[in-house]
């Protein structure tokens, strides 16, 4: 049954992607593409919610099911096997549960679409593969998952490839995640060398074992890390996100904020039994989270577009889950990966919607005055605004508080700098998600008159997914999600000294909600001017802040540059040309040269021949003396 | 003196034989006109049958006579005289004269060291073997039939090569008349 | 130095002159005249070792030396005819065809 979770969204693809194409001729129409677009992942749910009912009845132990051998070399043998279990079920329902609405979602936001066909088949197998991702056995089954959705997520990024800007997006997400999976594949392969088996549950139970592994934990760590690194967006590949954003709004919502780049907190979350013994690699986890979410953030404070707020706001959130990874609460990490799928997913389509709306536009220098013109739209973005931010009760402001608590208290690297990194970062998530709602619907309308004049709101297929997003941000934080997975990922201890401080940081976190609220309110809410003037009077902070930190630049000259001169200088000209082409072309020239030089005995004159055959005689008769 | 001469007559006859087949070896090479230097090449050949005879080998002598110079050699005059020769007809030496003499002397010189040790195969004294055409003749026939079969197939080989040779000049002369 | 040496110096000598005439004279049949001299020299020196047994091999391809030079003479002659023919001139220097 597990195969079939995984199977279904492949079938859909297979469909789509033959019938409804140019490759099947466009044999289908759209209702065809709907029905099997949207109800084979809603089928894939089904399943997956049964099969979560399976595993309760089983008393929770981890159901196993070997779909294929794929190989056997030497005694190891590889097999595609899935295997589902409590951490197993929260990714796969939020997977298919979410991805599901963004499907139905994407009915309504692609209809006039050309490529309608292609965009469903295209879904399904980005679906296909986070399912093989999420309930592979093994890593090697995860890996496949993992490349899988990396090719989904160029297919989808780069889907209207007619701009050639949207195609070297794509581009740039696949690469940068190639070299993070370098790092992937070399923790594989140490693993595999160490262990002979790439089961994940086989590994953790190696780690937790009496006598200690061969292999440094903490080695394997960093390894997988760097994997998680690329696939996650975090500092140093982090670069490839807000270029994504060249994609359909429903693909940034589906890949790159719901499920996809949550594949690297989910890879360290499985493999917690190598982390509880590695401290080095949970450090360096935790750091590279904090420091992603900080410097993400204040990114996000400047930027113009909503989209690429949003993608910021991303990479921000997803330091934080990493940062819970790396001080050993991988619970409530995946309690955030949860509470952000359904806030973050929401954000995004209400951007989708408003982007809708105005026909295409994503400045919000030329939006606002929105609220009362697309009032469920503002609504749903409100919700899932301040459930961001970390207002209670909304869901993220459990999981966020959760974070923090960890950050600061917990035995396994928590330390009151990481909280307050992380506070600070709180503080402007808060402020520039406000901003975002203030400049795209509040305040006096900045659209031009053609533009206002056709603002409408979203059909029904996208406004009812929003609804139902906005309802599960404001109540999802109630579903306990750390202490459900806590049989299977425990938290971490907490410092004794430092338990009294539980309710004041409470108390802190919903203070920094609100003075994000309150700053972001007054900067915006009033006239343009008060923001003119802390724009000019920080005019250089700005200009590095919109520019990203220089740092697409930074790679660009230190690698790109670099890289190019030496392939076209070392291994184009010098080695191809000159030493491959010249070695060849050289003894055909010496070939030739010899061969003239020996022609020139060739002279046609008999005599010569005969003088020749004469001091072949003496030769020969001179060397006889020698041997005889 | 006239005593010890007759005593070694046939050694003294020898080495004037060979002196004289020497000279006119060289000869060949120094005359100028083809008609001498064929002359030349006839006392040659004359000579070497003097010394096959000195050998005691009658009948290879006779051959020698019979066929090197009266057969070929004859041929290779009326060749000569069918083309005609005059004596302006071009220089006589190649441009590989003096190379050509170096070479001669360097090889001349090689041998006669290599067989101025006694030659190990000197094992018989001169004139042991020394047979008829009677025994000859028997054993070329009986116990070389083979080779006397080949030479037979070797000359009517020869014959029809040379009518070749006549057919294909005369088609020659055909196409340049007619082509 | 005993008759053998004698004889076989001959025939070096002879052999030797015939290959230096080939190299250093011009005109056609002169050279070919020469190869028959070196063909002689041979003759001389198989003459001389056969001489010495008392088989009569040696004899026998003295023989055949004899047919087969003659058999050669007959068929050069006729092809330097032609070539003449062509070439209008005896003279060796005419006839570099085979150059390069």
């Amino acid at each position: 049954m597990l195969t079939l979770i995984v199977l279904l969204p492949l079938l859909g693809f297979v469909l789509n992607g033959v019938l409804a194409t140019r490759l099947g001729g466009n044999l289908v129409g759209k209702p065809f593409v709907t029905v099997v677009g949207c109800g084979l992942p809603i089928l894939s749910f089904v399943l997956v919610v049964k099969a979560l009912l399976d595993l309760r009845a089983a008393g929770f132990a981890p159901i196993v099911e070997i779909a294929y051998r794929w190989a056997l070399i030497g005694n190891s043998s590889f097999e595609i096997a899935f295997y589902f279990d409590r951490l197993t079920a929260v990714m796969a329902l939020i997977v298919t549960g979410v991805g599901s609405v963004i499907h139905i979602y994407s009915v309504g936001y692609m209809k006039d679409d050309d490529s309608f066909g292609r965009f469903f088949a295209y879904l399904n197998l980005f679906l296909f593969f986070m399912l093989l991702l999420v309930l592979g056995r093994s890593l090697l089954v995860l890996f496949v998952g993992w490349e899988g959705v990396g090719l989904s997520s160029y297919l989808l990024i780069g889907f209207w490839f007619h701009d050639l800007a949207n195609a070297r997006a794509g581009k740039k997400a696949f690469i940068t995640n190639r070299i993070g999976d370098a790092g992937f594949l070399l923790g594989m392969f140490v693993l595999f060398q160490a262990f002979g088996t790439l089961d994940m549950d086989r590994l953790n139970a190696a780690f937790g074992g009496a006598t200690l592994p061969a292999v440094s934990a903490s080695l394997v760590g960093i390894l997988l890390f760097i994997g998680a690194t690329g696939k996650s967006a975090q500092i140093p590949l982090h670069v490839w996100l807000p270029d994504a954003m060249a994609g359909p709004t429903p693909v940034s919502a589906l890949i790159h904020a719901a499920t996809m780049v949550t594949a690297g907190v989910y890879l360290v979350a499985r493999m917690s039994g190598i982390y509880l013994h590695a401290p080095e690699a949970s450090m360096v986890i935790a750091v590279i989270g904090v420091a992603t979410a900080f410097f993400a953030a204040t990114v996000a404070v400047v930027q113009t577009d909503i989209k690429k707020v949003l993608a910021y706001s991303t990479i921000s959130q997803l330091g934080f889950m990493f940062l819970a990874l790396g001080v050993g609460a991988y619970g409530v990490a995946i309690f955030h990966v949860v509470t952000h799928a359904f806030f973050k997913a929401c954000l995004f389509l209400g951007a989708g919607s408003v982007i809708h709306a105005l026909g295409g536009e994503q400045d919000v220098r030329k939006m606002g005055g929105l609220a009362r013109k697309i009032p469920i739209t503002f609504v749903t973005f409100a919700i899932a605004t301040a459930a961001i931010a970390g207002i209670p009760p909304l869901a993220g402001f459990f999981s966020k508080d959760e974070i923090l608590w960890y950050a600061f208290a917990s035995t396994r690297g928590g330390s009151p700098l990481l909280w307050g990194v992380a506070a600070a970062t709180a503080l402007m998530t808060a402020f520039y998600m406000f901003r975002l709602l203030w400049l795209t619907f509040l305040g006096k309308s900045r659209m031009s008159h053609e533009v206002e004049h056709h603002v409408h709101e979203s059909p029904l297929s996208m406004t009812g997914v929003l609804v139902l997003l906005a309802l599960l941000s404001a109540v999802g934080g109630f579903i306990a999600v750390p202490h459900f997975l806590e049989a299977q990922l425990p938290l971490p201890e907490v410092h004794e000294e430092l338990h009294h401080f539980e309710t004041p940081l409470l108390v802190v976190s919903v203070a920094l909600a609100l003075l994000g609220l309150a700053a972001a309110a007054f900067l915006f809410g009033g006239t343009a001017d008060r923001v003119e003037r802390l724009r000019r009077s920080f005019a250089g902070l700005h200009r590095w802040l919109s520019a990203k930190y220089y740092i697409d630049e930074l790679y660009e000259n230190v690698i790109g540059k670099p890289l190019v001169w030496v392939s076209d200088v070392v291994f184009l000209r010098l080695g191809d040309r000159r030493l491959l082409d010249g070695t060849l072309n050289g003894m055909a020239a010496f070939g030739r040269g010899s061969a003239g030089v020996l022609g020139r005995l060739q002279t046609g004159s008999l005599h010569l021949y005969a003088w020749f055959v004469l001091v072949g005689i003496v030769g020969a008769l001179l060397w006889s003396w020698r041997h005889v | 003196m006239i005593d010890s001469l007759l005593r070694n007559a046939d050694s003294v006859l020898l080495l004037v034989c060979a002196a004289a087949t020497l000279a006119s070896g060289a000869l060949m090479i120094v005359l100028r006109q083809p008609m001498r230097v064929a002359m030349a090449l006839i006392t040659t050949m004359i000579f070497l049958g003097a010394i096959y005879g000195l050998l005691g080998v009658h009948f290879i002598a006779a051959f020698q006579v019979l066929i090197y110079v009266g057969a070929v050699m004859v041929f290779m005059v009326y060749v000569i005289m069918l083309l005609e020769v005059r004596e302006s007809d071009g220089p006589r030496y190649s441009r590989l004269l003096v190379p050509g003499a170096a070479g001669f002397v360097v090889l001349l010189g090689v041998v006669m060291i290599s067989i101025w040790h006694p030659l190990p195969l000197s094992v018989g004294e001169m004139g042991k073997g020394a047979f008829g055409i009677a025994a000859f003749s028997t054993a070329f026939l009986g116990e070389y039939w083979l080779l006397f079969e080949l030479t037979s197939v070797l000359l009517v080989a020869a014959v029809v090569a040379a009518l070749a040779v006549i057919r294909v000049s005369r088609d020659s002369d055909n196409r340049k008349r007619h082509g | 130095m005993d008759r053998t040496q004698l004889l076989i110096g001959v025939a070096v000598a002879l052999f030797s002159l015939g290959l230096v005439g080939v190299i250093v004279r011009r005109n056609v049949l002169v050279m070919l005249m020469c190869m028959e001299l070196m063909l002689n020299g041979v003759n001389l020196s198989l003459v001389t070792f056969a001489q010495q047994t008392a088989t009569t091999v040696g004899a026998v391809l003295v023989f055949l030396i004899f047919v087969v030079a003659t058999v050669e003479i007959a068929l050069a002659i006729p092809i330097v005819l032609l070539l003449v023919r062509d070439k209008r001139t005896l003279d060796l220097g005419a006839y570099n065809d085979l150059k390069g």
